[in-house]
This record gives C-alpha cells, sequence and structure tokens, in this order.
C-alpha cells in the first residue's frame, strides 16, 4: 500500500517533471502562452504516459530487449496520433493552438523516460498510477507557468479577463523569452525551497 | 536465427496492431473532423466571402468533377435561385507547399466576390503576403468571363515582388477556380438543383 502511495505522490513534488527533473522543457516553453494551452497540453500527456505506461508493462514480457526502444516507441506514436485526432475531433480550436507540439510529443522525454525507468519493470497497475502521477505533476506545472505568463502578459486566466483597463501587461511574458524568464524564476524559488528543506537539489 | 525471427514478428505484430488499431480510429472521426476542419478553417472564409452566417454554408456542399480535379464549392441561395458560390481550389508551387484558397463568385453579376486563403506555408513576412488585404482585394468584382492575369501578363494583379512562386501559386489557384466555374457552370446548377430536391423529399 505504501508503495502504492509512494507511487501515486512521487511525480507531483519528487520527480516533478518540468521543474525538478528537467524534463520535457520543450513543451514547457513553447505551449505555454496560456494558461488554456498549457493545461491541455498537460492532459495530452498525461493521457499518453497513463496508457503507454499501461501498454509497455503488460507487454514487458512479450518485448525482446533489443527492439524494445523501438516497441515503445510504435506503441507511444500511435497514442500520440491518437490524441491528434480527438484533439481535431472534438478540440479542434485547442488542436490547431499546439500545432506541432502534439505530434512532438512522441519525442518527449517524459514518455520514454517513465517506460524505461518505470513501466518496463513493474506491474500494469502500478505503472498507469505513475504515468497519472507524472502526468499530473507535468500537467499542473505547465498550467503555473501558463496561467504566470497569461494573468502578467495579457491580463486574462483562461481567456477570462482578470485585470482592469489600467493594467499594462507585461507583453513580453507571452512571446517566447517570457517562458525563459517564467522558467527559470520558478526552478530557482523551488530550488532555493528544497535547499531550506535540506532536499538534494539540482546544482 | 529463431531470435531474430522473434524480433521481427513481436516488432510486427506491435506495427500492425497500431496500424489497425488507428485506420479504424480514424474512419470512425474522418467525418467529425471534416466537419470541424470546414467549421473553424472554411467557415471564417465563407463568412467573409458570402457575407452570412458559417453553419448556414457549409450545410451547401458540392465536389465538382472539372479537367483540372476536384474542386469543393459551397453556395448560397437566394430566393429560390443559387446566388454566390465559393469555389476551393489548391494553388500548385508555393515556396513552402501548395496553397489552398477560396474564390467567391457572384452568380448574378458573373464577378468575383474576393479571394481568401484557406492553408499556406509560405515564408512569414515574404510570401505570406499572400494574405494580406491589399493583395487579395484586387481580385474583387473581376470579371468570370475574361481570365486574371497578372500585370505582367496583360492582367490586372500587381503581385508580390519578392514572392514570385506565391503569387504564381495564388495565380495557379485562381485560374483552376474560374476555370472549374466556367466549364461546370451547368454541372453546378444541376448538381445544386438535385441536392435540393434531395433535401425536399427528405423533408
Amino acid at each position: 500500500m505504501s508503495r502504492f502511495l509512494s507511487v501515486l505522490v512521487h511525480g507531483i513534488w519528487k520527480d516533478l517533471p518540468p521543474f525538478r527533473l528537467v524534463l520535457g522543457l520543450c513543451p514547457a516553453l513553447a505551449v505555454t502562452a496560456s494558461a488554456n494551452n498549457g493545461m491541455g497540453m498537460g492532459l495530452s500527456v498525461t493521457f499518453v504516459l497513463i496508457f503507454s505506461n499501461l501498454t509497455i508493462s503488460l507487454l514487458r514480457n512479450i518485448i525482446p530487449d533489443k527492439v524494445r526502444i523501438a516497441s515503445y516507441i510504435v506503441i507511444i506514436a500511435t497514442l500520440v496520433v491518437l490524441v491528434e485526432m480527438i484533439l481535431q475531433a472534438y478540440f479542434f480550436g485547442l488542436s490547431q493552438q499546439l500545432g506541432i507540439y502534439i505530434p512532438l510529443i512522441v519525442v518527449n522525454c517524459i514518455i520514454l523516460g517513465r517506460a524505461e525507468a518505470f513501466a518496463a519493470r513493474n506491474p500494469a497497475f502500478l505503472s498507469a498510477v505513475d504515468g497519472f502521477s507524472v502526468g499530473l505533476g507535468f500537467t499542473f506545472s505547465l498550467t503555473l507557468v501558463g496561467s504566470i505568463r497569461e494573468i502578467l502578459g495579457a491580463g486574462t486566466w483562461f481567456g477570462i479577463p482578470l485585470t482592469g483597463p489600467d493594467f499594462e501587461p507585461f507583453a513580453f511574458l507571452v512571446k517566447a523569452p517570457g517562458a525563459f524568464i517564467c522558467l527559470g524564476l520558478i526552478l530557482g524559488l523551488m530550488n532555493a525551497y528544497g535547499r531550506w528543506r535540506g532536499e538534494n537539489v539540482i546544482q | 536465427m529463431r531470435e531474430i525471427a522473434k524480433l521481427v514478428l513481436v516488432l510486427g505484430l506491435i506495427c500492425g496492431i497500431s496500424a489497425g488499431s488507428l485506420s479504424t480510429v480514424r474512419t470512425y472521426l474522418a467525418d467529425r473532423i471534416e466537419q470541424q476542419n470546414d467549421l473553424f478553417v472554411r467557415g471564417p472564409a465563407l463568412e467573409l466571402l458570402l457575407q452570412q452566417p458559417a453553419q448556414d454554408i457549409l450545410a451547401n456542399k458540392l465536389i465538382i468533377d472539372s479537367p483540372e480535379g476536384q474542386a469543393l464549392l459551397f453556395y448560397i441561395m437566394d430566393t429560390g435561385r443559387v446566388s454566390g458560390l465559393a469555389i476551393e481550389t489548391v494553388g500548385k508551387g508555393g515556396y513552402g507547399g501548395d496553397i489552398s484558397l477560396m474564390l467567391g463568385v457572384n452568380m448574378e453579376s458573373n464577378q468575383l466576390l474576393g479571394l481568401e486563403i484557406i492553408k499556406h506555408q509560405e515564408t512569414p513576412g515574404i510570401g505570406a503576403q499572400i494574405e494580406k488585404t491589399t493583395f487579395r482585394n484586387q481580385w474583387r468584382k473581376l470579371s468570370t468571363r475574361d481570365p486574371v492575369r497578372l500585370i505582367a501578363a496583360g492582367g490586372t494583379i500587381d503581385g508580390i515582388s519578392g514572392a514570385t512562386y506565391s503569387t504564381n501559386a495564388v495565380m495557379d489557384g485562381t485560374q483552376k477556380a474560374i476555370s472549374a466555374f466556367n466549364n461546370s457552370k451547368d454541372q453546378i446548377s444541376e448538381l445544386i438543383q438535385q441536392a435540393n430536391s434531395a433535401d425536399q423529399q427528405i423533408e
């Protein structure tokens, strides 16, 4: 039971993908101009993570070691194309916004990383939980970066206007440099907090 | 030898199952994706060209065969007669690939209602200037009886300097749309009548 719990929560703080593992930075920087996009991307990755972990874990005794990476990529790519089609059919606006970054989930290091590090040597249910946990952390992080950039950079949150007309938005935050600055500040704050708690942090 | 056979077999099986499941989903979702595409990509262009809500126009969709290939066509009715058409064609030979565009035709005056670019991958700032209204407005009120040509070829269209490929692709698409219209005028009205009587029968 304790193993289940530790797997369930490790993705939310200990192995938080973009901030603690510093993995999956490309989508974290590229599509977080608004909270909505960040969340959409996060949920898409979560979907792929849960099912890729589940499938790979179920097939872990069948897939020969020599072709495992190729097999994983085929499975992940299938799921990503599935997500792409579902987005196009039901969330067309979002799929236009995320554009090329949806197909690029295939090469997202988090997914292959979880497949290789966890799903390949753990039972199916636990692997799915691991995918859910890491995906949740990723979704949370991307929504956070997107929210900060959207609120300060455009004065809205999920498209809802928050600030009055007197507020002059920091327009650079919704552009590419704003992503780096925002991510850097969050990373710095998290490291400072981690150090204060006496954890091992990325130097 | 047996090992290699096993590797090939497993990887082949995974690929086969993936391809099979994807094509199943694809067939299932294709209609819905096409609908969404119509609503969000073609819809705004149709509204601008034909000055009616996209929802009303999108139902009036026809595919006509012409010597240059298939053309997609939307029409609007006014007091029992077809008053306007929008013809979508693909202009070949753009700098970044083919350019999808739509031409509006006023059926009463045989004049063009305008040009809308549906999809292109031209260079931002250079070829992408085909989207600008100053360029596209040149199509307004041109007659469908005369060929649309660049000034250099004795016509009226002022091309974009530095973006010859993009301009030529737009001209190619225009010519296809106009010749599709002129060659199959009768076919078009016949098809529209058929579509309408079919609608009435259903009612």
